[in-house]
């Protein structure tokens, strides 16, 4: 039979979530959430340039009851973005590459994230 | 790209019930993914029933028992059953691993067995395997030196030179880092994976190698080395306990290392 007509073998839905795939998603989707984030924090900006009363209507959006839920799930892909870039760099570096290191890495980011969106979320947003 | 859903021609139907030892009071239960090339069908799962008291306690005896006592059409590579050839490596309960050295205990529930992730299924649990060895032979897996080696003995290299290169010698192509990798999943036809990455490590820092900088030259493509996320699948994949994924790391910093 033709090489090319062979079926291709299933793959991302029947590999297991483990810590590694898991978080280096988490990775990705963080950072593209974080970028819709960002387009909605330079509207803010733009509204404080724009004065007084364009300002109150941004912060009407803004400071909305519903709009702290978004606002707490950007905090968490920003904490979490921003401890696993650190791992990252850790990895640039050649360290961290042994299991229980690996292991040990990510669930402290997770740790490390979800703290810091509690505080974050307490101290700041509600 | 990365493209999640299967192909038309590639998505898994509902398989048959080959059954087995249904009453042993040891029984594991066995999901196994079948292809045909000679109906053309799509693949399927079939189940099997192994009475484990009867069967050897690793994943591969269960298949070999299936396969002489329930299902002869039953296809997948095996030669060592020792973790040294790396045939039979297959993707069980989730993960890549060689199923020689996977015991059937360490699998709670139904053994679930795939072909290796990502992959053209030549029959059963059997790949293809034709673009994973072409793109170890692109690494040039040999040593290059212009001087000649002296004419009373071979090349020496010392102790620590050895070190070097004795863990990422020791890989055996099984191919279970390459195909746990989604990177390799999504562009496998430009990313030359964690394997041949590994195998390019192991000549590069050769201290008896002359060609360090052409192999990093060929190496220095935004697909080649650079699709490699640090995902660490590959790592936590490989039955031999090597770190390609730790090696990939080293190249890149070497890349980095000659700019200045």
């Amino acid at each position: 039979m033709d090489r090319a007509d062979r079926p291709l073998s299933p793959h991302v839905f029947i590999y297991r979530w483990q810590i590694t795939n898991t978080l280096s998603i988490l990775h990705r989707v963080t950072g593209v959430a974080l970028s819709v984030g960002l387009l909605v924090f330079v509207w803010w900006l733009v509204s404080l340039a724009g004065g007084a009363a364009d300002y109150a209507q941004s912060l009407e959006f803004i400071g909305a009851t519903w709009f702290k839920l978004p606002l707490i799930g950007w905090a968490f892909c920003f904490f979490y973005h921003f401890a696993n870039g650190i791992r990252h760099l850790f990895w640039d570096v050649g360290a961290g590459f042994e299991h229980h290191q690996i292991q040990m890495s990510g669930w402290l980011v997770v740790v490390a994230a979800v703290i810091a969106t509690l505080l974050f979320a307490l101290l700041v947003i509600i | 790209m990365a493209q999640f859903k299967l192909p038309a021609n590639s998505r898994v139907k509902p398989g048959k019930d080959h059954g087995g030892a249904k009453d042993a009071p040891n029984k594991r239960e066995f999901q196994v993914y079948r292809y045909d090339p000679a109906t053309g069908e799509n693949p399927s799962v079939d189940q099997y029933s192994i009475d484990m008291d009867e069967c050897g306690p690793m994943v591969l005896d269960a298949l070999i028992t299936i396969k002489n006592e329930i299902d002869p059409t039953l296809s997948f590579r095996r030669s060592c059953r020792e973790g040294i050839c790396g045939s039979c490596a297959m993707n069980i309960d989730g993960t890549n691993t060689l199923a020689c050295l996977k015991p059937v205990e360490e699998v709670k529930g139904p053994v679930r067995i795939y072909p290796l992730p990502h992959m053209p299924v030549v029959r059963d649990l059997v790949p293809d395997l034709t673009n994973f060895y072409a793109q170890y032979a692109s690494v040039k897996p040999w040593l290059e030196a212009k001087t000649p080696p002296p004419p009373d003995r071979e090349r020496l290299q010392s102790k620590e030179d050895q070190e070097k290169i004795n863990d990422p010698s020791a890989c055996i192509l099984c191919a279970c880092c390459s195909t746990s990798c989604p990177s390799y999943w999504w562009n496998s036809d430009r990313y030359l994976g964690p394997a041949a990455l590994l195998q390019a490590y192991r000549w590069i820092v050769d201290s008896r190698d002359e060609s360090t900088g052409d192999r990093l030259d060929a190496l220095e493509d935004p697909f080649r080395l650079y699709r490699c996320h640090t995902i660490l699948n590959c790592t936590k994949a490989c039955p031999k306990d090597l770190n390609p994924g730790k090696a990939i790391a080293e190249i890149k910093k070497m890349m980095t290392d000659r700019q200045h």
